[in-house]
């Protein structure tokens, strides 16, 4: 176990490496000239771009450029981000807890809510159950999300002046940047540290700003795990050995809940791994349209403004969780499937 | 002798998407106690759909939508029977796998590849036996030489007390739900393990105790047969089903569990059903035989009866298209195909390939006569 472990975290200095070659190789297709230009903010400064060009090595070749960057990556400085206006690693970790948070909330409600319907409509299959829920999940799986996202805010925030946009109220985000000391940002996560620190009404109202975003992203996804669910539920209870419990005297549920369902699963757990390891990288719609500034609008923030070392960072970081998440899945598999062994 | 199961007009019909599949069209067999009865006919003609009828366990999208199907499990009086197709699920629940019991075809399907092989089998006991256990177990409990801390023993003995009034009960329903308190079946289900151990030692598998603890992929298939086998035999049934149990092994692993199936029926089980399609497992196993074309039962007489004097001309002509040593002349086959059971042939659903057929065949549907002591077939013929 902890060799296979090891073994795929030595896969994941590969990985990253792979994954950095490439990302760069694109983003020197940009002309120089580009490249500096995001540090200019002004038609005056504009004839300075030569000798940014020279300052930085801007025209040196792929592989000169691409080292120098992983050298400093080495050291532990993974640049300046504009949009942020502060160092790349210090604004990721600002960042990346408003993201969590969502998924925090949102992938326990996406797995059990999609391997619940998926189940409960691939054992009522072709019946009104499994339509109503089928149908709704694929409307779910075809709205657009930024859309989706818009028309729920405009409903519940435009009418009803319910659940606004953004992370926490304004008095609240004043009153923590105001008093430092009296409230300590242990985890970045609202909704926690409101605990931590006792403040059960900043709490409340992280928990009020996430209801819709993270309802947008549950709807939007749950389809995808529910079909697999419900299609291998299907599948699993069309085997023989369901036939053999039945004739041994199973009930229906010890059929459906201890032999279909256990088998049946193995795909979803796939699924939903994938599923997750994306949503690390924020829903960039919720979270733009949500304006809730996470790993999902600082990237699109920077890919607009061509920001590159905000985007090398965000590519390693997804490596790591892709790499991460496939290890947790396939320890998992060998905890549902007795057939597959590690090493 | 006297009857053990009877099915009177069994009609089950599948609605697919291409029409109705008229699968089983009025079958009417008896298996006597003590019988090993065996069905043959080729594939897709009904067998296996007839015993799933009888067990109740027709998938989708079938449906069974006539006839009877009576057992006599009555000890005292053999001639009141229970028709299973008026029963509820709960009381087919209870019976299957403890009254009457089923092998499959294909034993690599037949076992859940996800739960130990320990867990399978014990299941049996623990749906069919769980009062018995708990029982057991409390009186265990209750013996003086039960060494347990005493307020655990206390616990226990309380609730196997309870256990053994009413498996069954809504309070030990509720306890099953509450994290710490399920663990209470812990002592049930190591019994149930035992049990488990016990009855694979007796089908002669070796290292029963280390088995349990494996899966399914990590037996060869004769191995999984026997396991199957023993899932049917754990509560001792009356009736064993055993629906191609043999076909899918190579020779000499079928023969040993023919061996051991004609063995636990000397031993255990009262009858055996055994539905093959190969006549020489009939011929060697069988005290009589139903022969069954396209969804109904042609002729059905005692196994010498029908080997030595077969009436239908279905019969004849499969009896015909088994290689023999002694002749060196071409196999014969049967012309034509075995029919769409979407649109059966009219009347008797053998004439378009039968060498004899008579101006009455495609009208009517033949029933069946017992043209000789025993000896029943549904032909114009007779």
């Amino acid at each position: 176990m902890l060799a296979f472990i090891t073994r795929r975290l030595l896969l994941l200095i590969f990985v990253l490496f792979g994954v950095s070659v490439l990302l760069f190789g694109i983003l020197m297709t940009f002309s120089p000239e580009r490249r500096a230009a995001t540090y200019v903010t002004s038609p005056q400064q504009a004839k300075d771009i030569p000798k940014i060009i020279k300052q930085f090595g801007l025209d040196d070749p792929f592989y000169i450029q691409y080292f120098r960057w992983m050298k400093e990556v080495l050291k532990g400085n993974m640049g300046w981000s504009l949009v942020a206006s502060r160092p790349v690693g210090e604004a990721f970790w600002n960042y990346f807890p408003v993201t969590l948070e969502m998924n925090l909330f949102a992938a326990p409600i996406v797995i059990i809510f999609g391997i619940w319907l998926g189940t409960l409509s691939g054992i009522h299959r072709d019946t009104w159950i499994d339509h109503t829920t089928r149908i709704l999940a694929i409307v779910g799986w075809s709205l657009p999300t930024f859309l989706f996202a818009l028309v729920l805010l405009m409903i519940f925030y435009g009418y009803f002046q319910l659940f606004s946009p953004g992370v926490l109220s304004d008095q609240l985000t004043m009153f923590i940047i105001d008093n430092p000391e009296t409230f300590t940002r242990f985890t970045g996560m609202y909704t926690i540290d409101g605990i931590l620190n006792g403040r059960f009404d900043i709490t409340l109202n992280a928990l009020a700003h996430l209801v819709l975003p993270v309802s947008t992203y549950v709807i939007v996804v749950v389809a995808l795990n529910m079909r697999v669910m419900r299609s291998g539920m299907i599948e699993e209870l069309s085997k023989d050995y369901v036939m053999t419990a039945q004739a041994k005297g199973a009930d229906k549920k010890t059929i459906y809940i201890k032999h279909a369902r256990r088998n049946a699963l193995l795909p979803v757990v796939t699924v939903a791994g994938q599923l997750v390891a994306l949503s690390m990288e924020g829903s960039i719609a919720v979270e733009v349209v949500y304006n809730r500034h996470g790993i999902g609008w600082w990237l699109a923030e920077s890919a607009v403004q061509l920001d590159m070392p905000v985007l090398m960072c965000i590519c390693l970081f997804m490596g790591v969780v892709f790499v991460i998440t496939n290890l947790t899945l396939d320890i998992l598999y060998a905890y549902i499937d007795p057939r597959i062994r590690l090493n | 002798m006297a009857k053990l199961l009877e099915t009177v007009d069994l009609v089950t019909n599948f609605y697919t998407y291409e029409g109705v599949v008229k699968a089983l069209n009025k079958v009417s067999l008896v298996v006597d106690h003590g019988s090993t009865f065996g069905l043959v006919g080729e594939s897709g003609c009904g067998k296996s759909v007839t015993v799933r009828s009888i067990m109740r366990i027709v998938q989708e999208p079938g449906r069974i939508e006539g006839g009877k199907v009576i057992v006599y499990l009555d000890e005292r009086d053999k001639q009141a029977g229970i028709d299973l197709l008026q029963q509820s699920e709960t009381y087919m629940e209870s019976l299957r796998g403890d009254r009457i019991s089923m092998i499959f075809q294909e034993p690599n399907a037949a076992l859940n590849p996800t739960l130990s092989i320990g867990d399978q089998v014990s299941e049996s006991f623990l749906f069919h036996q769980k009062k018995e256990m708990c029982t057991k177990i409390y009186e265990d409990l209750c013996a003086p030489e039960c060494q347990l801390f005493y307020p655990i023993k206390k616990i226990q003995q309380a609730v196997y007390g309870m256990a053994s009034n009413n498996p069954y009960a809504v309070s030990l329903k509720i306890m099953n739900k509450v994290p710490i308190l399920k663990r209470w079946q812990k002592r049930l289900k190591k019994e149930a393990k035992k049990r488990a151990i016990d009855i694979i030692d007796k089908l002669g598998i070796p290292n029963p105790a280390q088995v349990v603890e494996q899966y399914p992929h990590n037996l060869s298939g004769g191995m999984k047969q026997r396991i199957v086998i023993a899932i049917a035999l754990a509560c001792n049934p009356v009736l064993l089903i055993a629906d191609e149990a043999t076909s899918n092994l190579d020779v000499t692993i079928q023969a040993q569990i023919l061996e051991l199936l004609r063995r636990l029926k000397e031993e255990v089980i009262s009858s055996i059903l055994l539905i093959t399609h190969d006549l020489g497992v009939v011929a060697e196993t069988c005290d009589r035989v139903g022969v069954m074309y396209a969804g109904n039962l042609c002729e059905v007489a005692d196994v010498k009866e029908l080997f030595g004097n077969p009436l239908h001309p279905y019969t004849r002509a499969l009896l015909d298209a088994v290689p023999k040593f002694s002749v060196e002349k071409e196999l014969k086959s049967i012309e034509g195909n075995v029919p769409n059971l979407v649109t059966p042939p009219p009347g008797c659903r053998f004439h378009p390939r039968c060498p004899r057929v008579m101006g009455v065949c495609p009208q009517t549907f033949p029933e069946m006569k017992e043209v000789k002591k025993d000896h029943m077939v549904a032909c114009y013929l007779y």
